[in-house]
């Protein structure tokens, strides 16, 4: 499951509404005019998928009964895509049998408001799964966030690090993953204070966050070590973004400390043609790289290049 | 024969007062003498799967409108040709034609009336 940020500030949530009667998508729209939504509608099946899709509603209001595609059909469909996956989908329907009810519900339906519907009822049954979305997407978005520096956890990291290296191998894309450790962390942290301590991981975070692309994944991979995978960056260019990295942190003047300069030390694998590799193997060479900068004096990057047989060859930055 | 002339009882939306819905009755209504005319030739030419869904579809928006009796009686035609097997009876498709489309008229009537 890929949880795209969710914005719970975003006043207006679109709805979607998908009704053969216009006498039906009129009266919605008149009468959800006073909530804070935006409302779109469309008259069939083909229209309404091919508007979820697009769109990326925050809720869909679905007739069973339309002319081209069966309501049902078009629950599946978007159940089974994973744009829409995670949109609630409220059933309006002119259909009252229990079984038409029990069929949407296990088709993934979050509730089902039979036609001619009372307003009031449908008004609060909208604002009830719009909430109930939003907090869902919170929820799943916080499970994978660490809550000191509000980058992605580790078993995030744990996750997309396998994902990413499948999707590059599959499509023959370079590949880099690099660790970072704070040197002397624990001297910062008996020497300043817990505070400051916590200070150096959310600055150099932010440092992070700032230096890197929009498609690169920062995670807190625990303590004071840091991982970011580097899809589609071959190996010279992750070591230049990592050098940026470290040189930025060592100018750093920290109000809590600062005559005491930060630096990282930084190990390195990557790949221009992302091979067979587990994700095992990418760990422990760019881990043995850290190390090698670790025992090398710190402040430093060693990046190696994975080769198709496996090995590693590492080189100082 | 001149048909004879009846008397028809105007019917109001409940909502007839709801200042959101004054311009949303009058497309309602405004619509409600052609959808007459196609209960009625759906009707003469025994296309039933036609005579459903526009039942079916008032069904569904007529209360909403503030026409709970209209829903209601297009839901019975509705009925009558879901519920009535392979060939439902002619007499009962017919009979509940005439009722919803003397709904349909009352409302008309109602809603010029007011």
């Amino acid at each position: 499951m890929r949880i795209e940020a969710a914005n719970l500030e975003a006043s207006r949530p679109l709805v979607l509404a998908v009704d053969d009667s216009i006498d039906v998508l009129r009266l919605l729209k008149a009468r959800l005019r006073h909530e804070t939504l935006d409302f779109e509608t469309a008259t069939s099946g083909t229209e309404g998928l091919e508007m979820a899709k697009r769109l990326n509603p925050a809720l869909i209001l679905l007739d069973i009964e339309l002319p081209d595609i069966d309501g049902f059909e078009i629950l599946r469909q978007l159940k089974e895509r994973p744009e829409t996956v995670q949109t609630p989908v409220i059933m309006l329907s002119g259909l009252s049998s229990a079984h038409d009810k029990v069929t949407a519900f296990d088709l993934g339906a979050v509730d089902y408001v039979t036609k001619p519907f009372d307003i009031a009822e449908l008004r609060v049954r909208i604002r009830a799964a719009i909430r109930t979305h939003l907090l869902l997407q919170m929820l799943a978005q916080r499970a994978q966030i660490d809550g000191l520096t509000g980058l992605w956890n580790r078993a995030y990291f744990d996750r997309r690090l396998s994902e990413e290296l499948a999707r590059c191998a599959r499509h023959e894309r370079p590949v880099s993953l690099a660790i970072f450790d704070i040197d002397r962390f624990k001297l910062i942290n008996d020497t300043y204070g817990h505070p400051a301590g916590d200070a150096v991981l959310t600055g150099f975070s932010s440092l992070l966050r700032r230096e890197i692309r929009e498609t690169d994944i920062p995670c807190r991979y625990g303590g004071e070590e840091f991982a970011l995978i580097m899809p589609d960056t071959c190996p010279q260019d992750a070591l230049a973004v990592c050098e940026r990295i470290r040189t930025t942190l060592e100018q750093v003047a920290w109000p809590r400390h600062p005559d005491h300069a930060v630096t990282v030390s930084i190990g390195i694998a990557g790949s221009n043609r992302c091979g067979f590799h587990t994700e095992g193997a990418w760990l422990e060479t760019a881990d043995r790289n850290l190390y090698a900068a670790k025992s090398g004096g710190r402040n430093r990057t060693i990046w190696s290049i994975m080769d198709a047989a496996g090995r590693s060859l590492p080189k100082a930055g | 024969m001149e048909p004879p002339t009846r008397h028809i009882n105007p019917l109001r939306s409940d909502l007839a007062d709801d200042p959101d819905m004054v311009e949303l009755l009058d497309f309602f209504v405004g619509e409600l003498g052609e959808r007459i005319a196609s209960l009625q030739s759906h009707l003469n030419e025994q296309r039933l799967g036609d005579l459903r869904t526009l039942a079916h579809q008032l069904k569904g928006a007529a209360g909403g409108y503030g026409y709970p009796d209209l829903s209601r009686i297009a839901g019975t035609l509705e009925a009558s040709i879901t519920e009535g097997g392979p060939e439902p009876d002619p007499a009962t498709v017919k009979h509940a034609v005439d009722a919803l489309v003397d709904v349909c008229r009352r409302a008309i009537a109602g809603h010029h009336a007011a």
